[in-house]
């Protein structure tokens, strides 16, 4: 299954891996399942691995604090433009640029729209768009480092290559060129842009953890009992790179959010009239001598964000696999 | 490792070739034609004779290898829409202040965030440590355009007749302050943790206690055996750090309107200059990757396992 080239690779690190182990501090493979039952090739959802993990989450306080702090944000984004008795996009000059008060808790911008309210809007759009490339990155991620990994020797060698001459592309003007193609920004060709030159450390990740995965008994097991490709990558490869991947969504986050509101900020992304954190503080520009609130509000939401984000991936690597545990 | 570096450096022309292919396809793919304005017909004729004097009768993969032979003999081709300028010249105007820019909010993030990330790994869990892990874990998360916007704010509008530095240009030296730190901001908190966490790993080798045991003052133990030692992913870094700052001068040069490379990009798109766009994509493509081609190179010196790995 392996051949001798991709095996070797596995003995010594190449370059690459040791850099990014090194630069995302990656975890090493989730440890093999610690179920006694003879039922080894068994998915990991039947073992306590998942519920230790929880635990060992649960310990740690700045990733218990930075999860609620994350939570409390989607819910605050989803439930109170519902809730809001203002109109987000109604303009009423005589209250424009108000700082915070009992009416407004976070003031107006300068077309004298309700902050608090706004800032929940573009949350929807800003997260959104976040949650959805990242699920793009990670499906394009996992195909692309599942194929190289399991197949291995020439294939992998060349998808790998590939991927070294595509780590060279400038992520923020390939996203715009995008967006020119596309005729501009919306939801949907932002979500395009930010994740197609964004997944190829997803892919990477995936492969190393795939070969690794490769070499263990149980894996061996199933090929000698016959069982086909399909079912050792389905069933016992890519399930336990789940780990990794639920790791991957908030290390991708961050630069996903960050490059929506660059874009927006520059006027190639979601623009003014409808809300979204980065169009907002394009806003917020614009009137910063008179009003900073404007700009210091979505920008707080989108770091508050990614605060969270930051602590949530820690938190998560060390919980899932405590080797890694830092000092 | 003369061989490291030589096939090092040769990797990178097919990898600049494929960079070049797919700007160049995906550029193909924008609709619209820099002749044909709805506003102005032109003639068959004219548009014909047009499209053959830029080439653009040609099949798609001989265009292709024009452009490569251009970039080549270093010639980005015309400006579609400014019509007596050529690429070439719009690099040589805006590419110097960028790349200074570039330049020294790389200095200012390697010159803080270093000793910052060494004093917390040196006292850690002690407040130096909490302070400095703080500001670094906040820097990192602003987004830039709040910093610059901040920093604008309180030394140009509130104690504007203290400071008195310029908001915008890019010419005295007052002028490059501001842009410097707002650009740099980000990168040092990065370097800072990044720092912190493997100072905090080196001081658990073996060799370290070796150090203190035979009683070497502490200073050299800091210095020689742990920071060198720790210095390693921080030069790793340097090279995705580079294309931070390559992308984050989108907005900072906007905010600062100094007349670099990211700003003229974004007047570009919207202007539909796409052989501008395109020249300057495979510009920042080749920069980006010239930056990965050293940082591996000087890897390989720092970290003799690696020279045998590969």
């Amino acid at each position: 299954m392996s051949s001798a080239s991709s095996g070797e690779r596995t003995q010594l690190p190449s370059l690459r891996r040791l850099k990014e182990r090194r630069y995302l501090r990656l975890p090493a493979p989730p440890p093999p399942t610690p179920t006694t039952s003879g039922d080894a090739g068994a998915p990991i959802r039947s073992s306590s691995l998942w519920r230790d993990a929880w635990y060992r989450y649960l310990r740690n306080r700045a990733a218990v604090i930075a999860g609620i702090a994350f939570l409390a944000l989607l819910a605050y984004c989803l439930i109170w433009p519902i809730l809001s008795p203002y109109d987000p996009n109604a303009v009423d000059f005589s209250q424009a640029n108000d700082g915070p008060s009992l009416a407004h808790p976070l003031g107006t911008d300068q077309f004298g729209r309700d902050l608090f309210t706004r800032t929940a809007l573009g949350g929807r759009v800003s997260i959104g768009i976040g949650f959805a490339a990242t699920l793009v990155i990670l499906a394009i991620g996992v195909t692309y480092g599942a194929i190289a990994g399991f197949l291995g020797g020439f294939v992998d060698n060349a998808l790998m290559r590939f991927l070294d001459a595509l780590y060279g592309l400038p992520y923020l003007p390939f996203a715009i060129i995008i967006l020119a193609i596309f005729g501009g920004g919306n939801f949907w060709t932002m979500v395009v842009a930010l994740s197609i030159a964004s997944w190829f450390t997803t892919a990477r990740i995936v492969r190393g953890q795939i070969i690794t995965l490769k070499e263990n008994d149980y894996v061996r097991a199933a090929h000698a009992v016959g069982a086909r490709w399909l079912r050792i990558l389905g069933r016992h490869l890519l399930p336990n790179t789940l780990g990794v991947l639920v790791i991957a969504v908030f290390l991708e986050l961050p630069g996903v959010i960050l490059g929506e509101a660059f874009l927006s900020f520059i006027g190639l992304g979601i623009s003014p009239p409808d809300a979204s954190w980065g169009s907002m503080a394009q806003d917020g520009y614009r009137a910063y001598r008179v009003a900073p609130h404007i700009i210091i509000v979505p920008s707080i939401a989108i770091a508050w964000l990614i605060l969270c984000a930051n602590f949530i991936a820690d938190g998560l690597r060390d919980a899932l696999d405590p080797r890694t545990k830092e000092t | 490792m003369t061989r490291l570096v030589v096939r090092r450096v040769l990797w990178t022309i097919p990898v600049i070739l494929l960079v070049i292919l797919m700007t160049f396809l995906l550029m193909r793919q924008i609709e619209g034609n820099p002749f044909r304005t709805s506003e102005r017909a032109i003639p068959e004729s004219i548009q014909a004779n047009l499209e053959e004097k830029y080439g653009l009768d040609a099949p798609w993969w001989k265009q292709y290898l024009r452009y490569v032979q251009g970039v080549a003999t270093l010639d980005l081709g015309p400006s579609l829409v400014l019509r007596n300028r050529d690429v070439n010249d719009i690099v040589r105007e805006h590419f110097p202040p960028s790349l200074e820019l570039g330049a020294l909010a790389m200095l200012f993030a390697l010159v803080f965030g270093i000793p910052l990330g060494l004093l917390a790994a040196l006292r850690a869990n002690k407040w130096p440590d909490y302070t400095a892990m703080v500001f670094a874990n906040v820097g990192f998360a602003v987004p830039s355009f709040l910093v610059a916007t901040l920093l604008i704010y309180f030394f140009a509008v509130r104690w504007g007749d203290v400071f008195d530095v310029p908001t915008s240009g890019w010419d005295t030296w007052q002028s490059k302050v501001l842009p410097t730190i707002a650009l740099g901001l980000g990168p040092m908190a990065y370097f800072a943790r990044l720092t912190r966490g493997s100072v905090l790993e080196t001081l658990q080798q073996d060799y370290i206690r070796t150090a203190r045991a035979k009683g070497l003052r502490r200073r050299r133990i800091v210095v020689v055996h742990t920071l060198r030692n720790s210095l390693i992913p921080v030069v790793t870094a340097a090279g995705p750090i580079l294309g931070f700052l390559i992308t984050g001068s989108f907005v900072i040069e906007q905010i600062f309107a100094i007349p670099g490379i990211g700003r003229y990009y974004v007047t570009a798109v919207t202007g539909r200059d796409y052989s501008v766009v395109m020249g300057l994509t495979v510009l920042l493509a080749m920069i980006v990757i010239v930056a990965n081609m050293v940082v591996d190179i000087l890897y390989g010196i720092l970290d003799p396992r690696t020279r045998e790995a590969r």
